[in-house]
């Protein structure tokens, strides 16, 4: 990659970053939706132990949710703003994907640990495997990362745009979200650990192909 | 024509615009069709009409923001480069600073930023690091100027550029929109009759 | 050649129904809960392959839609050849919703016979429900532009960006080990050839008639279309070459007051 792709999928992702820095909207919906979550399951949870499919489902669910809370700040507020034209004018669609993508990444990383380690702590779940764990997640949230982007992308311009993004997104997330609750599961030591792992591999594999994918779909509609 | 190059006295002119049979649909209703002409250096093409005729639409098809339904609109150069385009309906970031605004945009076009240059130019030194959300319409405005002309481009498109703005900043459109075409041309929508005095070249859009 | 098409017609339908007798007078099915309901297995199965077939076909009209889009000099042929793909993709994905509703219906109808619940959450079934919810997806988006450019632009790549999990779910999760051996379908039975005798060919004749019909259907959806379009487009300006007479503008120079400065003055 040469440095001019550098310097503009850094001026994107530092744009991003500075404007949420500035406002703090989306960090303080995230983790106010983690505490709630995890408090209400925690709650729900009570004196029961949960076995490790169910507690990755809920980590899931509860991410699943997080990010498709995310997707309106990706490309619907520049939408919104009307300031889309100043990137249509002056940045190459790949690094405006790119860029988005990383910075939805780290949001959607940050979000996910946040959740999954809270949800471990308050629910006192054991993890029999950390690196399948730390790795289950991870993948996922990458896949979710740049399936939301796409999604967020698809449904800028459209007029219903809030409750259309959920409903386009969450059958692209679904996949996922089950390679995910798989490879979870095993680091949380239900079912077969070797399921487990061959979960995670298809969820990194899965998170090459959309991002290798998204970027290309999305320069052939960003000047509609 | 007023501002001959010496290309234009041997009968050469250098085209940095073209436009072949363009056209554009909205819904079911054609806004203009088969347009075709060329702007060349050192020349000025206004854009008349009435409200609705499909001016500014015309202008972000130039621009490159809405697809043409119809033909080509070709460009010389990077157009991330070789075009700069300041309208009333482009926003700014509310959360980015005036030297944030000049320097993004100068990574993503892969330039170098002449911020202080430029906002020096648009006189706005004093609020250089003030966020645009707390900044009128009319410095936005002077701020969209400075960003379009900071690749030096070959084409400068220009929508209502003095909507919003109060004499010093007419002025200031004046000066770059005479400075452009001495580097390049310039395309104007308006219907402000001080503006058309700029014209080499006019285009009337009929509603 | 009128004549055979005519004839055609009532040829299926006498077609159709010979073999809807026949997927009564096979032999039962062994290894059923009730071998006589096996049968819904006729109708359930084109089913499922139509579906399939459509949504496929409707990522490849899809991927066509752009295929024209960065060639330069956009003419109003190919603009219409563009929408004409979007229409094409739009027919092809709504014949695969109704695909997919019935194979969700037949699917149902099974599991409830044979195994006593209506639903099961086994993973092949629920891979078809999340199909059925791209499918959604897409008429949802399609709903929210009422610009016919930008609708096609925009369902064209979502119906694109489908390709991977649908790929995914549907050719390749439900033969993952760990979801074979959980799963309530059979995946080998057609691959393996256990699909036997008489029920292999009932099976074989209902999958070709019914994509008969689907492309019967495909085809009486698009036909009305596809010439739309390219009349709407030429906007009752009916040349041959689908021009309007008269460009809608026409730039022109003008007098301009002899010195440069002239548009200072004012100041």
């Amino acid at each position: 990659m040469n440095s001019s792709w550098q310097r503009e999928i850094k001026a994107v992702f530092l744009k991003e970053l500075n404007s949420e820095l500035r406002t703090k909207s989306g960090l303080i919906t995230a983790s106010l939706f983690s505490v709630v979550t995890v408090v209400a399951l925690a709650y729900a949870a009570y004196n029961t132990s949960l076995s490790g499919t169910i507690a990755a489902g809920l980590i899931w669910v509860s991410i699943l949710f997080a990010t498709i809370v995310s997707i309106p700040r990706i490309f619907l507020i520049e939408e919104e703003l009307g300031t889309m034209d100043i990137l249509r004018l002056t940045a190459r669609p790949h690094s405006i994907f790119w860029g988005k993508s990383l910075f939805s990444l780290a949001q959607s990383i940050v979000t996910a640990f946040l959740l999954a380690g809270m949800f471990v702590a308050f629910v006192g779940q054991r993890i029999y495997d950390p690196t399948l764990f730390l790795v289950s997640i991870f993948g996922g949230s990458v896949c979710l990362s740049s399936a939301v982007t796409l999604c967020g992308s698809l449904v800028a311009q459209a007029a219903n745009r809030s409750a259309l993004a959920a409903a386009i997104a969450v059958p692209l997330l679904l996949p996922v979200v089950t390679m995910a609750v798989g490879a979870t599961r095993g680091s949380l030591g239900a079912g077969f650990h070797q399921q487990a792992v061959n979960c995670a591999l298809g969820l990194i594999a899965y998170a090459i192909a959309s991002q290798a994918i998204g970027p290309g779909l999305f320069a052939l509609v960003w000047k509609s | 024509m007023t501002h001959q190059t010496v290309a234009d006295r041997f009968g050469y002119t250098r085209v940095v615009l073209r436009v072949e049979g363009l056209g554009k649909r909205f819904g079911d209703r054609w806004l203009f069709r088969e347009l075709t002409f060329e702007v060349s250096q050192g020349q000025s093409l206004v854009v008349l009409g009435p409200n609705g005729s499909g001016k500014s639409t015309l202008l972000r098809t130039l621009s490159g923001l809405l697809p043409p339904t119809e033909g080509k609109v070709h460009i010389s150069g990077d157009p991330r480069l070789s075009l700069g385009v300041s309208s009333i309906e482009m926003a700014l970031y509310p959360q980015l600073t005036v030297l944030e605004h000049l320097e993004f945009v100068a990574s993503l076009r892969d330039c170098d930023p002449r911020s202080d240059e430029l906002i020096a130019r648009i006189g706005l030194e004093h609020a250089r690091d003030q966020v645009t959300s707390k900044l009128s319409t009319g410095m936005k405005a002077r701020v969209k100027l400075a960003m379009s002309i900071q690749a030096n481009p070959k084409v400068l498109i220009l929508d209502e550029p003095g909507a919003a703005l109060d004499d010093k900043g007419r002025e200031l459109v004046a000066s770059i929109a005479r400075e452009q075409i001495q580097r390049g041309s310039l395309i104007l929508a308006t219907n402000d009759p001080s503006e058309r005095r700029l014209a080499t070249h006019e285009l009337f859009l009929a509603a | 050649m009128e004549k055979l098409k005519n004839l055609l017609r009532p040829l299926f339908f006498v077609a159709f129904s010979i073999v809807t007798v026949w997927t009564y007078i096979v032999p039962d099915a062994k290894g059923f809960q009730y071998p006589a309901m096996a049968r819904i297995f006729f109708w359930h199965f084109p089913c499922s392959i139509l579906l399939l077939a459509f949504m496929f076909t409707g990522i490849y009209f899809s991927f066509r839609v752009f295929k024209r889009v960065d060639r330069g000099f956009t003419s109003v042929e190919s603009a219409i050849e563009k929408m004409q793909w979007d229409s094409r993709a739009e027919a092809a994905m709504e014949l695969g919703f109704i695909w997919a509703i019935l194979t969700m219906v037949t699917g149902i109808l099974f599991s409830l016979v044979q195994w006593g619940a209506w639903w099961q959450w086994d993973p092949r079934q629920t891979s078809f429900l999340i199909a059925l919810l791209i499918y959604g997806g897409y008429f949802a988006l399609r709903n929210s532009f009422p610009d016919p450019e930008k609708r096609a632009h925009f369902s064209g790549a979502y119906c694109l960006a489908s390709a991977l999990p649908i790929f995914f779910l549907v050719l390749v999760y439900p033969r993952l080990p760990q979801v074979q051996a959980v799963s309530f379908h059979p995946t080998n039975t057609i691959m393996q050839g256990q699909l036997k005798g008489q029920y292999g060919y009932v099976t074989i004749t209902m999958l070709v008639l019914m994509s008969i019909l689907s492309v019967w259907l495909y085809r009486l959806r698009t036909r009305v279309v596809l010439h739309e379009i390219a009349l709407d487009y030429k906007n009752g300006n009916l040349e041959i070459s689908g021009r309007s007479a008269t460009p809608s503008g026409v730039v022109r120079p003008v007098s301009v007051p002899d010195e440069n400065e002239s548009a200072t003055e004012r100041n």
